[in-house]
């Protein structure tokens, strides 16, 4: 990796990671992609999240949701019951720079990797554990799925808002798709995993607590603000006043006017119709107070739009507008095949498929996928004497 | 200590994405420099009417514990003052449309000339290369680009606009790569440009269906439900608009619902006898639960259910969350003043450490507060240099 091309951010460095959930599995493959090296410690009968649906067509054998978050990582078997697991598991953090997990407070003692005595006997080590309402405050034991950490956070409340809301106005609640609150516990713990290792360099190693309720809470940040402003926020009123989700002809776009040429760009895209140019609607305060007016007009219009050609027009003319992309055109994307954001790797049970690999470039370049996710103790030779040593090697030479 | 003292970024950062970013970074340690001018302020700093509010709106939450300065970045001037600031800074963090900074002499191979060792993050709607590289866009356009808000909906609506927690998604995704690309300038030595693409933060949370899509499978919007669990949703209560959300994993967390609802028939109904029949019954399920929510205080039934060891938790409203006891014990949310001397909460940086600090030590800068720490101290200017530089409107 070193032969002439930039060293990744993360190069030498060495993660383990005990995970049960999304969100410690997220901050793993955050740190691996970027350039660490990730083992994953699993029990005899493997991360739980290889059982979790849906599994990839058409074998039916691999689990999208694991296949994702551990692509690139290495995977041991260390069976915490017994003495040997124990001890694999103690060597593999003798050579670690950062331990990542989700054990609870009453786990951690009898896999020696509570606090005390991780600062004993392995003093560098940062250790970041990632649980739902984290590891300490009157919730810390709490259960908690996705779900309920969205609405422990405040944007499920919130949700949906615009056109969903306005159509059912009486259903419950919505959650974002998939992981949303578990993936913003992932994203933090690495970030807190990062800042330790910083840290580490003038206070030695230490404990990191993050909570996927926190991390969420984090990202709603504004919601929070806007209460001390005097405004609870609801889901039924905080539609934009007009634009939002429209329907075209062949599908859904999004239009967010914000800005006074943006608005002008809008007038240009829909024809200049006699209604926009209403001297009055020059000014923005009165566009928002007919709002309702205004968007039953620009509603009429998209439905007779193809997606694609509105949106290539609309954004020449500055307005913001994006479609509202299927998995499968994301995927076919030019741009993001130009930016080599799906990389393809090879799954067991699966065959070799696009994976997604981070949501930046460093260095003017995608970042690369090592690998697909590793076989259940693929890489147990790691836990060999003779491998810690060139761990050690391997460590001291890229510090 | 924080763990990023010592680090200083130059941050030319607006709107939300890029300015969270850098207010979280500053709440781990780093000064962060705000550059804005008179001319051009950040939008953010006024109000938007389409928002329906006729006050700034995000501002402070982002804006908070940064030094302002100004800076008239269209005058060659102004571009020779931001250049002097990034070459005492470690970190350049901007999130304008690609090709703006490049336009203004700061781009990456220039800064880079100037001094190699800096690391730069640019933060946008679509990336710095790639065909829609160009594209203008908003929390909401990125949701959609992304096949997040395609896949978030009820199973027969339309898609559902993202908002703030989309920029702020991607705020929180380029402060961790930020310190990634610090801690590599601190091993090595070794600059860097890092290239955020929003678009692309809002495919990675759904980075699995992406994957599931290239398997040829047909992910779609699934409201509430979940692949696997059932019951699994969100429930009504006796209360108006006050809901209750339950997950339940296992067998023996069923059982243990049906005990605390008191409907032992439902053990014997062959529809819920297994995990994956409950979970095809889930519509019929679900309404046998919210026949008992129904008759429950959302706060009591939650106790109740975390008791029993399933998940289980109010649909909370930021007044809720502003009162949490959990999270003010945490630290999560703290106490502080606004301008006008008001007390109100807000949220600290979400991560505790067992030795390093973290958190806000001021507040929201007015446009310009800090030019004579930043223009005086640090780039070393003289009062006379700096009047002449506002006379010029340089410093405007």
């Amino acid at each position: 990796m070193m032969d002439g091309a930039v060293a990744p951010l993360l190069a030498g460095v060495t993660v383990v990671e005990i995970s049960r959930g999304v969100a410690a599995g997220y901050a793993g493959r955050l740190l691996s992609t970027l350039g660490a090296e990730t083992v994953l410690v699993e029990p005899p009968d493997g991360n739980p999240l290889r059982r979790e649906p849906p599994f990839l067509p058409p074998a039916g054998e691999a689990s999208a949701l694991f296949a994702f978050l551990a692509a690139g990582k290495k995977s041991v078997i260390c069976d915490s019951g017994t003495p040997g697991g124990r001890a694999g598991l103690s060597a593999l953090l003798a050579a670690a720079d950062v331990l990542v997990h989700d054990l609870r407070a009453d786990e951690r003692a009898s896999l020696e990797v509570d606090e005390r005595t991780l600062r004993a006997c392995h003093p560098n080590l940062i250790d970041v554990s990632v649980l739902p309402f984290g590891a300490v405050g009157p919730k810390a034991d709490w259960q908690a799925e996705e779900i309920n950490l969205i609405h422990a956070s405040g944007e499920g409340f919130l949700l949906p808002n615009g056109l969903a809301a306005e159509l059912f106005p009486d259903r419950p609640p919505l959650k974002v798709y998939g992981h949303f609150a578990e993936y913003q516990g992932g994203v933090v713990a690495a970030l807190g995993a990062l800042c330790a290792l910083i840290g580490r360099e003038h206070g030695g190693g230490e404990s990191v607590d993050v909570s996927v309720q926190d991390a969420a809470l984090a990202v709603g940040a504004f919601a929070l603000q806007r209460f001390g402003d005097g405004s609870l926020e609801h889901r039924r009123t905080r539609s934009f006043k007009y634009g939002g989700v429209l329907e075209c002809a062949d599908g859904h776009v999004e239009l967010l006017t914000l800005e006074e040429r943006q608005w002008r760009g809008l007038v240009e895209l829909m024809g200049r119709p006699d209604w926009m140019l209403d001297p009055a609607l020059s000014d923005s305060l009165e566009r928002s107070r007919r709002g309702v007016e205004i968007n039953r007009a620009v509603r009429a219009w998209a439905l007779g739009e193809r997606t694609a050609d509105v949106v290539a027009r609309a954004q020449a003319l500055g307005v913001p507008m994006a479609k509202y992309a299927s998995p499968a055109e994301v995927l076919s994307g030019a741009h993001e095949r130009a930016r080599e954001l799906f990389q393809p790797v090879e799954i067991a049970g699966a065959g070799s498929l696009p994976v997604l690999s981070a949501p930046f470039h460093v260095d003017g370049a995608a970042l690369r996928l090592r690998a697909g996710p590793p076989r259940l103790g693929e890489h147990q030779h790691l836990l060999t004497a003779g491998h810690q040593r060139d761990h050690l090697r391997v460590a001291a030479e890229a510090s | 200590m924080k763990p990023l003292a010592g680090v200083r970024i130059a941050d030319f950062t607006l709107h939300a994405a890029g300015p969270f970013c850098t207010h979280i970074l500053s709440q781990l340690g780093a000064e962060c420099i705000k550059v804005e001018s008179a001319a051009r302020p950040d939008i953010f700093r006024k109000p938007h009417p389409v928002y329906g509010r006729m006050g700034p709106a995000s501002f402070d939450q982002v804006a908070a514990n940064k030094l302002s300065v100004r800076i008239n970045l269209k005058d060659a001037r102004g571009s020779a003052l931001a250049r002097k600031l990034v070459g005492a800074s470690d970190l350049v963090c901007e999130s304008f449309r690609p090709g703006v900074m490049e336009r203004l002499g700061l781009g990456y191979a220039a800064l880079a000339a100037l001094k190699p060792s800096v690391v730069m993050v640019s933060v946008s709607s679509s990336g710095q290369r790639g065909p829609d590289s160009h594209f203008a866009g908003y929390a909401p356009l990125f949701g959609a680009w992304g096949a997040l808000g395609y896949l978030t909906g009820y199973e027969d609506g339309p898609p559902v606009e993202m908002r703030h927690v989309m920029d702020h998604s991607v705020g929180m995704n380029a402060a961790m790569v930020a310190v990634a690309a610090v801690y590599r300038l601190r091993r090595t030595g070794r600059g860097g440009h890092v290239d955020v693409s929003a678009r692309e933060v809002a495919c990675s949370l759904v980075g699995e269906a992406l994957l599931f899509a290239a398997a040829g499978g047909s992910p779609v919007r699934i409201g509430n439900d979940h692949p696997r669990m059932a019951p699994h949703g969100v429930f009504r209560t006796r209360d108006e608009d006050r809901w209750l959300t339950i997950a339940v994993r296992t067998d023996d967390e069923w059982r243990a619902l049906v005990r605390l609802m008191d409907t032992p028939h439902l053990l014997t109904d062959p529809r819920f006898q297994s995990a994956a029949s409950r979970h095809e019954y889930r519509r019929a399920l679900y309404g046998e639960i919210e026949h008992w929510t129904m008759t429950c205080e959302a706060g009591a039934a939650e106790r109740l259910l975390q008791a029993a060891g399933i998940a289980a938790h109010v649909s909370c409203n930021m007044e809720d969350i502003a009162h949490d006891r959990h999270l003010r014990e945490r630290g999560t949310i703290v106490e502080v003043e606004d301008m006008t001397g008001h007390k109100r909460a807000a949220l600290k940086a979400p991560i505790r450490f067992s030795k390093s600090d973290v958190g806000m030590t001021r507040g929201t800068p007015r446009l310009g507060e800090n030019e004579d720490y930043v223009f005086g101290e640090l780039l070393g200017l003289s009062r006379e240099e700096r009047q002449s530089l506002m006379d010029q409107q340089v410093i405007y």
